[in-house]
């Protein structure tokens, strides 16, 4: 067998990943494995490798949402210009914006991949040093959303925050941690 | 660079990378629990900031604007202590294959020809690629099998971070990543595990299957055939939505305590079944790294593996885990090259490297 990237010198090692019981290979050189720096295990992923996941979110992607037509895959992200089509080739989305823009799709896709769309994870810290005046208009606004949509503890924390700038202390507010 | 105050961390580039090659990474160290089966627990996070396009679709300057962003934020934080920077477009193939062995930096980063840095923490333990796939990439290391730490420093760093930055985020799908494998908590927990015994009683293949319904990657080498390279395997967590993270770090710790009791149990028996076969196996192992003229990296990953299963199962004491360790990180390619490129800068590298062998394994054999 020929090494799978330089398609030239004959495979001497084949790199093995094994998800759900279905195994996907990749063989290579080992001129080609030193030049990647992956002649150790411990070293990291080749390439490679998230060219055959982004085939796969292909597959599923077409599968989890259904006949995409021309129109829809062609369709793109307002902000950053990333097309449905794109994102299917290289499995990567442009922008946070994308999560907006793809939103249906994406979240069919999440469910395939992870068996679920919602994040159920810790969140950000809200952000406590330099508040600027910028921030200040953001947090009041977020803040009128969060109670709109009910979501209090979120609300309590822009609150804080809002009040914690407004007073002007300076940088050095003590840290919750992210356990409590 | 563009001229710009802010990038000046640029000119020391260089300098750090030569303290880096002068020292060892902390996670080499000898003691850890289930030293002698895991070898090291690595945590990684995705985080993105608002507002940026992600590295693939963003323009050179939007990157430059990703790095003054992360600057100060990188440079104040108390969990990296003071960290060195890196800028990757300083670098040449040679340093940034050296990074990759390091586990520093992704192979795909070290291809990459954006504008990149690297920030690595006081014992490189923590470290940080900034514009990979994601705009951060924070990593997390700690020797033995470990997950509750490794991800306790990772979790104070993103709360450094976090108090300067604005990630990402929303409710429904959580921290926002280029590739939707990394949606949710964005956290993928490796183990990087040693198993010559299961591997020797041909029982990998089994145990893998087994782990499957846990959500698990299993990652390793094999040579032509399916003979295992090296007997050492990433084991990582699959899914990061609809997870929490405390259950992720959870669950790989689970997985570990598991792989470790198998594996275990797997050298009490060949060295009931097999004791002679064993012992003749780890002798050959010395034999040829005290005597071989030429050794390939691959070939060297094997002999490595049993020279450790030969310390692992007491066949002989004369050493310590944190040299085996070192051997395997400084025995790689590029760190050959740098480390000892001034001293018979004609060897070829594979008579350089059996040269090196020879001379560290004489001392103890
Ligand atoms: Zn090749
Ligand atoms: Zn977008």
């Amino acid at each position: 067998m020929l090494c799978q990237i330089c398609k030239k010198r004959p495979a001497a090692i084949s790199y093995t990943q094994i998800i759900n019981s279905k195994k996907t290979q990749l063989s290579v050189c080992i001129k080609c494995a030193e030049e990647k720096g992956i002649t150790n295990p411990l070293a990291g992923l080749p390439e490679v490798f998230s060219k055959i996941v982004a085939n796969i979110l292909g597959e599923e992607l077409a599968a989890g949402a259904g006949e995409i037509t021309k129109k829809t895959s062609s369709r793109r992200c307002p902000k950053c210009n990333t097309s449905l089509d794109k994102f299917e080739k290289t499995g990567l989305l442009g922008c946070d914006e994308c999560y907006q823009t793809f939103e249906k799709e994406l979240s069919a896709l999440l469910r395939r991949i992870h068996g679920s769309s919602k994040h159920i994870g810790s969140r950000p810290r809200p952000r406590r040093v330099v508040s600027t005046d910028r921030d200040l208009v953001k947090w009041r606004a977020e803040l009128e959303q969060a109670i709109t949509k009910e979501k209090f503890e979120r609300a309590a924390e822009l609150r804080d925050l809002i009040r914690d700038a407004e007073r002007e202390a300076n940088g050095k507010n003590s840290g919750r941690s992210r356990k409590a | 660079m563009p001229n710009d105050k802010a990038l000046e961390f640029s000119k020391t580039t260089v300098r750090n990378l030569n303290t880096l090659v002068k020292r060892m990474p902390r996670w080499l160290e000898n003691e850890a629990p289930k030293a002698n089966i895991v070898i090291s627990t690595r945590v990684r996070l995705a985080r993105n900031l608002e507002g940026h396009a992600f590295p693939n679709a963003a323009e050179k300057e939007e990157l430059y604007a990703v790095i003054r962003e992360v600057y100060d934020a990188l440079a104040s934080s108390p969990q990296l202590a003071g960290p060195m920077f890196l800028d990757m477009l300083r670098l040449g193939k040679l340093e940034r294959k050296f990074l990759v062995e390091r586990r520093l930096i992704s192979p795909p980063y070290a291809e990459s020809d954006n504008p990149a840095m690297l920030v690595v923490g006081e014992d490189e333990c923590l470290s940080v690629m900034v514009n990979e796939e994601d705009h951060l990439r924070l990593q997390s290391i700690q020797p033995g099998l470990n997950v509750e730490e490794a991800w306790r420093l990772m979790a104070l760093l993103d709360d450094d971070l976090g108090e300067h930055l604005d990630y990402a985020f929303t409710d429904q799908f959580g921290y926002l990543t280029a590739c939707p494998t990394n949606t949710g908590t964005g956290m993928r927990v490796s183990l990087f595990v040693h198993l010559p015994a299961l591997a020797l009683l041909e029982e990998l293949e089994k145990i893998f299957k087994k782990l499957a319904p846990s959500e698990i990657t299993v990652r390793g080498f094999y040579g032509e055939g399916t003979e295992v390279v090296g007997n050492v395997f990433q084991i990582s967590n699959q899914l990061t939505l609809g997870r929490t993270d405390d259950s992720i770090v959870k669950r790989m710790e689970e997985v570990g305590e598991k792989l470790v009791s198998l594996e275990d149990e797997a050298r009490e028996r060949v060295l009931d079944e097999q004791v002679v076969q064993i012992y003749d196996k780890v002798y050959r192992a010395i034999g040829i790294m005290k005597y071989a003229r030429v050794l390939t990296s691959l070939e060297l990953l094997n002999l490595l593996s049993y020279l450790r299963l030969g310390f692992d199962l007491g066949i002989f004491k004369n050493t310590d885990r944190s040299f085996l360790n070192e051997l395997m990180v400084t025995l790689q390619p590029a760190h050959i090259q740098k480390k000892y490129r001034d001293m018979e800068d004609e060897l070829p590298r594979d008579v350089h490297r059996a040269h090196i062998v020879r001379e560290k394994i004489s001392a103890l054999f």
